[in-house]
């Protein structure tokens, strides 16, 4: 065994591990690692630690960074509350219509970004459908607002909760609930204290998943968004507005500060995930 | 024991253990249902609610135009590239990873995953410096003829990078869970290794491969913020159709911009149809997480 | 407390489950619902905990009613085949489930629920195991924390659904005289379900021998055995 592990790959008769390998480390390499590397090389190595930390620390970006993780945060916190709910109703009740709806969850994964962009903005501009209304009764505008920015990024990221948390809600055992109601606690005990725990660590990772795409999300922000610098001007537009000023140096800045902290946030719940899973056993 | 009289068991109407009240359901149902429209119903409708505004004639006559239909040329070229490209890439890496034990697999798996918490801006703005003009390399492409940013190549690249997880994440659970017995029978027989691929593998995972396929050309055909960095959106050249959508919407050709965002909102429906018949016909055969 | 079954009946959809069943259990037995499955052992005992309601019949604890008790009025202790232990919580924090979950006026303080815990841990002969979880326990012990679990909030009767299914022989062996232990130190009504004819003979006070939704016999183990009523009864006793 000692030999073994200094080979990079166990013996084995199954044909293909070259063709196989190459292939994918071809890919990975030029698809992923190489450019991610020379985006690190460009912003550490040619431009500077400092340097990209005087981009980044300005009020513009600033504001645009603290933008987009706040809204990702608000849109993913919804789809946390609102993707658990939908995942138990779509897997424990009965209603008409219910596969249609089941298929319709995956819509903002198969619907362009730019669709859904400019759909959001049609009905919830001041003259469209919902937008009037909201406006007229509450006397608040969505969008053009932070508002609108949270509801594009709840379209985007409502499939990942509900996807992660179904099949967790399929494999829960009736006997759990059961001896929950034969040791006298009552239905809504019973799903706040038995179920839900059940639920949290494939909650957390639809969380974190739709976390991860809202943050980065851009087509369907920037119709619905105003893109007003500092108060509704999202991160990765303001990439994109460096680029057109042919300013690589201020949008790699950015790039790798969005990228530093969406990897500390998913870093923080991985290791919810793994303290929660641990305690549950392996499961 | 003669109990002639059989008493009717229930004199309070008792409910399962398992199940809530019928009126809670019903509100829970209520509110899904109610949220699920203004999400994601309404925007669907409106898509179309726009786009024939001014009749079916005007949208159609919108699709005609010559730079509407490069850009949809465009982007089925765009999409016939990437799509086998990730194909092959995720059989590759599925294979490797499941038929084989070697070290830095989990690393590996990393690296696929990558691009999903990656900002779709970011990948394109990983492929303009790579390729751009202030990059030697790009600069020598240039000179010599190949272009890779403002151009096809670029968009390829970008759609690469955003969809590259798709066949692969769907693949590497599938193959886990069916182990490598058949393959070593197969092997054992006297089958050489690509025809234990075609003859066994490959049957095993084809419905998965082709939900893989078809969540993948969602995407690359939808992609927008990759692209719109990578393409430098050279009308009738460089142009794809999500890009063409941003166009037309902000020269206020509404019916136009929302009569492209129809053809793509129906290939959403087509793809969300055959996604849907795969998971009800081959549940058994797809990924555990997409079994209902 | 004793319990009459008079005249119940299951029908799931078309298919009748138990036919009308009537059976009297006398205060502190130990009752062994013994058959083959689809004898309609399990509904029986699920009908008595709360958790399916009979098409017909009636259920009498002590003499009153019960039929229209919900599983929660019923204080059944009731322990699963596979012992359904709350995987995320503690082996305390699942013992002192039943007893938080009571409402606030009968809940008993912090440090009584610790006490009856640790008694109960102590009744297993498990004292050290209140920190574990779940999956670190082997299935004997899981077996005993659930019996505790059932135990801990005074239950009535206590109802157990193939409580040794799940173990290997030597660990069932052994769990069968901890249950009856624990039968004669609380003095409970105690029904099991059980195919296996061999434990219900050894274990139970009064032995009741179903075959598709129809008590065949009920009897003491040794009149059973020496008196088999139906040819049924006399294969599956000697099988």
């Amino acid at each position: 065994m000692a030999v073994r592990s200094f080979t990079l790959k166990a013996p084995t008769p199954m044909p293909g591990w070259g063709l196989s390998f190459g292939i994918m480390l071809t890919m990975i390499s030029v698809v992923v690692l190489i450019p991610m590397a020379v985006l690190l090389w460009r912003g550490f190595v040619d431009f500077g630690a400092a340097a990209m930390w005087d981009v980044v620390n300005r009020n513009r970006v600033w504001n645009a960074l603290a933008l987009s993780f706040r809204a990702a945060f608000v849109a993913s916190l919804f789809n946390l509350a609102f993707g658990v709910l939908l995942a138990w109703v779509l897997v424990r009740y009965r209603f008409p219509g219910k596969r249609i709806v089941d298929a319709a969850v995956d819509l903002p994964f198969a619907l362009p970004t730019a669709v859904a962009g400019i759909a959001l903005t049609a009905i919830y501009a001041p003259n469209g459908v919902f937008g009037s209304v909201i406006t007229q009764t509450f006397g608040i505008r969505v969008a053009y607002t932070e508002l609108g920015i949270w509801i594009a990024l709840i379209f985007v990221g409502l499939p990942f909760v509900v996807r992660t948390v179904q099949p967790v809600i399929e494999e829960i055992d009736h006997e759990t609930e059961e001896v929950s109601a034969t040791l006298g606690a009552s239905r809504l005990r019973t799903l706040t204290h038995v179920v839900l725990p059940m639920l949290a660590p494939a909650a957390l990772t639809g969380f974190a998943l739709a976390l991860a795409r809202s943050v980065g999300e851009y087509g369907s922000v920037i119709f619905i968004a105003g893109n007003l610098p500092n108060v509704t001007e999202i991160a990765p537009l303001l990439i994109v507005i460096r680029l057109e000023e042919f300013d690589y140096d201020g949008a790699v800045a950015i790039a790798i500060a969005m990228l530093a902290i969406s990897f500390a946030l998913l870093l923080a719940i991985n290791l919810i995930q793994i303290w929660s899973r641990r305690r549950m056993g392996a499961v | 024991m003669t109990n002639a009289m059989i008493i009717p068991a229930r004199r309070r109407r008792l409910r399962s253990a398992t199940s809530e009240p019928t009126l809670v359901k019903w509100l829970l149902i209520g509110l899904c249902l109610a949220v699920l429209t203004v999400l994601l119903f309404a925007p669907l409708i409106a898509v179309f609610d726009e786009a024939l505004r001014r009749g079916w004639a005007f949208a159609l006559a919108s699709l005609s135009e010559p730079d509407a239909q490069a850009a949809i040329r465009l982007t089925v070229l765009v999409a016939a590239i990437t799509v086998p490209l990730n194909a092959t890439f995720g059989i590759a890496a599925a294979w490797a990873i499941t038929k084989f034990d070697w070290r830095g697999k989990a690393w590996v798996i990393t690296m696929i995953d990558l691009p999903f918490s990656v900002s779709p801006v970011v990948a394109g703005l990983l492929f303009v410096l790579m390729f751009g003009a202030n990059s030697a390399l790009g600069v020598w492409l240039v000179a010599n003829g190949f272009p890779v940013v403002f151009a096809v190549p670029g968009i390829v690249l970008a759609t690469l990078f955003i969809t590259f997880p798709f066949v692969a994440r769907e693949l590497i659970p599938m193959m886990l869970e069916q182990g490598r017995a058949e393959e070593e029978a197969a092997l054992t027989l006297g089958a050489s290794g690509w025809r234990v691929f075609m003859t066994v593998t490959l049957p095993n995972i084809r419905w998965a491969l082709l939900y893989g396929v078809l969540l993948c050309n969602a995407r690359a055909m939808g992609e927008f913020g990759a692209v719109a960095v990578v393409s430098g959106k050279i009308r009738g050249q460089t142009t794809t159709m999500p890009l063409m959508i941003e166009m037309f919407y902000n020269e206020y050709l509404s019916v136009a911009a929302f009569t492209m965002a129809g053809v793509l909102a129906l290939l959403a429906f087509v793809t969300l149809t055959l996604k849907s018949a795969l998971e009800w016909r081959y549940a058994d055969q797809l990924a555990a997480t997409h079994r209902h | 407390m004793n319990i009459e079954i008079e005249e119940i009946s299951k029908d799931f959809g078309t298919t009748a489950a138990l036919l009308p069943v009537s059976l009297s259990i006398p205060s502190g037995t130990l009752v062994a619902l013994l058959g083959p499955s689809g004898s309609g052992k399990t509904t029986l005992l699920r009908i008595l905990g709360g958790l399916e309601f009979p098409t017909a019949g009636r259920v009498l604890f002590d003499g009153s009613d019960a039929t229209g008790l919900s599983v929660q009025e019923r204080r059944a202790g009731f322990v699963f085949q596979s012992y359904a232990l709350f995987r995320h919580m503690t082996v305390f924090d699942n013992i002192a489930y039943g007893l938080r979950a009571r409402p606030r006026k009968s809940r008993p303080t912090t440090p009584e629920i610790a006490r009856r815990v640790t008694k109960l841990l102590e009744l297993i002969k498990l004292p050290d195991i209140g920190a574990r979880y779940p999956n670190q326990l082997s299935g004997g012990q899981r077996q005993r924390v659930a019996l505790a679990r059932a135990l801990a909030i005074q239950p009535r009767m206590l109802l157990l659904d193939e409580p040794f299914g799940a173990l290997d022989a030597k660990v069932r062996k052994e769990l069968r005289h901890g249950l009856r232990d624990i039968h004669d130190t609380t003095g409970l009504t105690t029904v099991f379900v059980t195919h296996d004819q061999e434990e219900a003979m050894e274990l139970a006070d009064l032995v009741v021998v179903m075959s598709i939704g129809r008590i065949e016999q009920v009897g003491k183990p040794e009149d059973i055995r020496a008196r088999p009523k139906t040819d049924f009864v006399r294969e599956f006793i000697t099988a």
